[in-house]
């Protein structure tokens, strides 16, 4: 992989760079920020994470599961207590809910790891340390016959920083 | 971590306050990453707490070992009263672990200003008082080394746990709690510690912060998703909060003992522990703001609201407390209202009127802007709390138990050292695991904070036109700190 990073101190410079790039065609862009920019989520225009379809399938999953260990535990070995149902659903409830929070917290997590693209052993190309500080950095990965473009949009844009990296 | 946010039409105030309401005094983002990274270095005054924390614990670690070897009585357990100290502790911390994710939860889901600077001291006082609690059912065994009979699983005749009963329901609701609340107060400390990470100097500290930082590299695909998932893990912890303390008091209204058996309780103990656990939060934060020179993030605007929230638990608190008495007059179960005559006239009086002056009459202050703005006022108040809670909780377990239905089976009970020992030890073990934790991870998150603070523009746009479009009103643009 082999491409352009361009540090800017300036949100919005970083934010118009982007949106120059897109213009331009570079379709593989990385947006370094230190906190969550809005900005940037529109200018990328990327759709919302998927991250959401876990919680739902592991929430549904989990509750089934949390009203399933008592059930099956209670009919095992059949004892009427306080003369209730044996398959009793309305303290099981507690459990359901209990395991519903579990599993689907858990599975919204792991979601994110692998969405995020983490746990990383390497930092890999194309990160600079001052992105998790008061920089905003670009990466965008190109063919090497369009990086020059690539460092004169960045450039343009108000870089404070220019690098090829590969 | 907020979510990232559309821009709002024009005209419609922001729901985050933005930093000329929140952070005056915080210029950019290398001011936030300089100042509360800077906090991490040990001082001579921390090793003083720690040492005192850690004598504390081994103070109740020896009690404990004594107790081990005497038996419970060594503890003051006598018929009637099987219950004492320890399981009010034990509720006494599980509620102290309440605000923390009321606040990094729940106020979350609100927008509520206020939280960005407190909630990560908060979400780390949780698993610190959880872990507290979830000691005390292993300390009140008489042999301790069977806990793992907690865990419900069969015995050789494969017959399972009674899934009815609320002590199962109690292991199932505190460890979902302990496991969520560990998750996302480690969630959310992820993009901070890649902060301190790319700040390291020191080659080890250096790749031990890489390996729990997971490689975070602050990408837009990153954030996206961190982003949603903190916000589903937000909306689940939100009616945890409330299942755990519910569940807690299930252990005492499923029983038919009297001042016990109510429905009044589950909202009763969310309440009290929610008003608990901001008292505790007062008690840490505001020493901490002032210690680690850090007034301007914790601002008086942040107290002040705190202390709104604590003011209107109190009153929910003293509500059920007058609801009970009145539920008692109206039901005409004379045991019922013998029970709470003895309470607050009779045998335990005494813990009674600590407990409604603590947590009823002394936060009626805070109905006083000038008291909610006075940082000592507040750290007072809530010492008060933090007793007049633990009594509340002596208060529903003693006088029931000493004063149930037959007068034959009447009792008393006074705590011995060994309780008042395991006690003390129970606050060094918190504050020890709290102390380590404000010196190796940053007691504010920082990539929020930045969040709130203005990001540097090339053509920087005055403030005014906030006032002009009505972002922001006239007063807030000055009157933050």
């Amino acid at each position: 992989m082999q491409g352009v990073l361009g540090a800017f101190h300036e949100i919005d410079s970083a934010v118009h760079a982007v949106e120059d790039l897109k213009k331009q065609k570079f379709g593989d862009i990385t947006v370094y920020t230190p906190t969550p920019r809005h900005e940037f989520e529109h200018a990328l225009g990327h759709g919302p994470s998927k991250v959401r379809i876990f919680t739902l399938i592991f929430g549904l999953a989990g509750v089934t599961f949390g009203y399933w260990i008592p059930i099956w535990m209670s009919d095992y070995w059949p004892l009427v207590v306080g003369g209730k149902p044996i398959a009793s659903w309305v303290p099981f409830t507690i459990l359901g809910f209990e395991v519903m929070v579990l599993i689907g917290g858990l599975a919204t997590v792991f979601a994110m790891f692998g969405f995020a693209g983490i746990p990383r052993l390497t930092m890999t190309v194309g990160y600079d340390a001052r992105f998790s500080g008061g920089h905003f950095g670009i990466w965008v990965v190109t063919d090497p016959d369009r990086v020059e473009d690539a460092m004169n949009i960045l450039k343009k844009h108000g870089a404070e920083e220019v690098r090829r990296e590969r | 971590m907020a979510t990232t946010a559309t821009p709002l039409p024009k005209g419609q105030r922001p729901n985050i306050p933005s930093a000329l309401v929140r952070f005056p005094a915080v210029k950019d983002y290398e001011q936030v990453d300089r100042e509360i990274a800077g906090t991490l270095g040990p001082s001579l005054g921390w090793f003083a707490a720690l040492g005192i924390a850690i004598l504390c614990l081994l103070i109740g670690a020896t009690t404990w070992t004594y107790q081990i070897h005497e038996g419970l009585g060594a503890a003051g357990y006598q018929p009637p009263v099987m219950w004492g100290v320890y399981i009010i502790t034990f509720v006494f911390w599980v509620g102290i672990g309440h605000a923390g994710t009321l606040i990094s939860a729940i106020l979350y889901l609100f927008r509520a200003g206020f939280r960005t600077s407190i909630y990560r001291l908060s979400e780390a006082m949780t698993v610190f008082a959880v872990m507290t609690a979830g000691l005390f059912p292993i300390l009140h065994l008489g042999r301790p080394w069977k806990f793992f009979y907690l865990i419900p699983y069969p015995n050789w005749r494969l017959l399972w746990p009674n899934p009815k009963s609320p002590l199962v329901w109690d292991v199932f609701a505190i460890l979902t709690y302990l496991t969520i609340s560990s998750t996302f107060l480690y969630i959310g400390l992820i993009p901070d510690i890649a902060i301190l990470r790319d700040r390291e100097k020191n080659p080890i500290r250096k790749a031990i912060l890489s390996q729990l930082a997971l490689g975070w590299r602050n990408s837009d695909r990153e954030w996206r998703h961190f982003t949603r998932a903190y916000l589903f893990l937000a909306a689940f912890a939100t009616p945890l909060v409330l299942s755990v303390h519910s569940v807690v008091s299930f252990d005492f209204a499923m029983a038919l003992t009297p001042g016990w058996h109510a429905t009044i309780f589950p909202p009763y103990f969310v309440a009290g522990a929610i008003f608990s656990g901001i008292g505790m939060v007062f008690t840490i934060a505001i020493p901490l703001r002032k210690a680690f020179k850090l007034e301007h993030y914790i601002t008086l605007n942040d107290l002040d609201a705190a202390a709104k929230l604590c003011l209107f638990t109190s009153c929910v608190v003293g509500l059920a407390y007058l609801t009970e008495f009145q539920v008692a007059w109206m039901s005409g179960n004379k045991f019922e209202q013998d029970y709470f005559w003895n309470r607050v006239f009779g045998q335990w009086a005494w813990a009674a009127w600590i407990m409604l002056i603590c947590n009823m009459v002394l936060p009626m202050s805070l109905w006083s802007q000038k008291l909610r703005r006075n940082p000592k006022w507040l750290f007072i108040l809530s010492l008060f709390i933090n007793l007049g809670m633990w009594f509340e909780r002596f208060v529903i377990v003693v006088p029931s138990l000493s004063h149930e239905f037959e007068p034959w089976q009447w009792g008393s009970y006074r705590p011995t050292w060994v309780d008042y020992g395991i006690l003390l030890g129970s606050f060094g073990w918190f504050f020890m695991w709290f102390l380590l934790f404000i010196k190796q991870l940053p007691v504010m998150a920082m990539s929020e904070i930045k969040e709130v603070v203005p990001a540097r523009m090339r053509h920087s746009h005055d403030p005014s036109m906030h006032v002009a479009e009505g972002i922001i009103h006239p007063d807030e643009t000055g009157a933050a700190h």
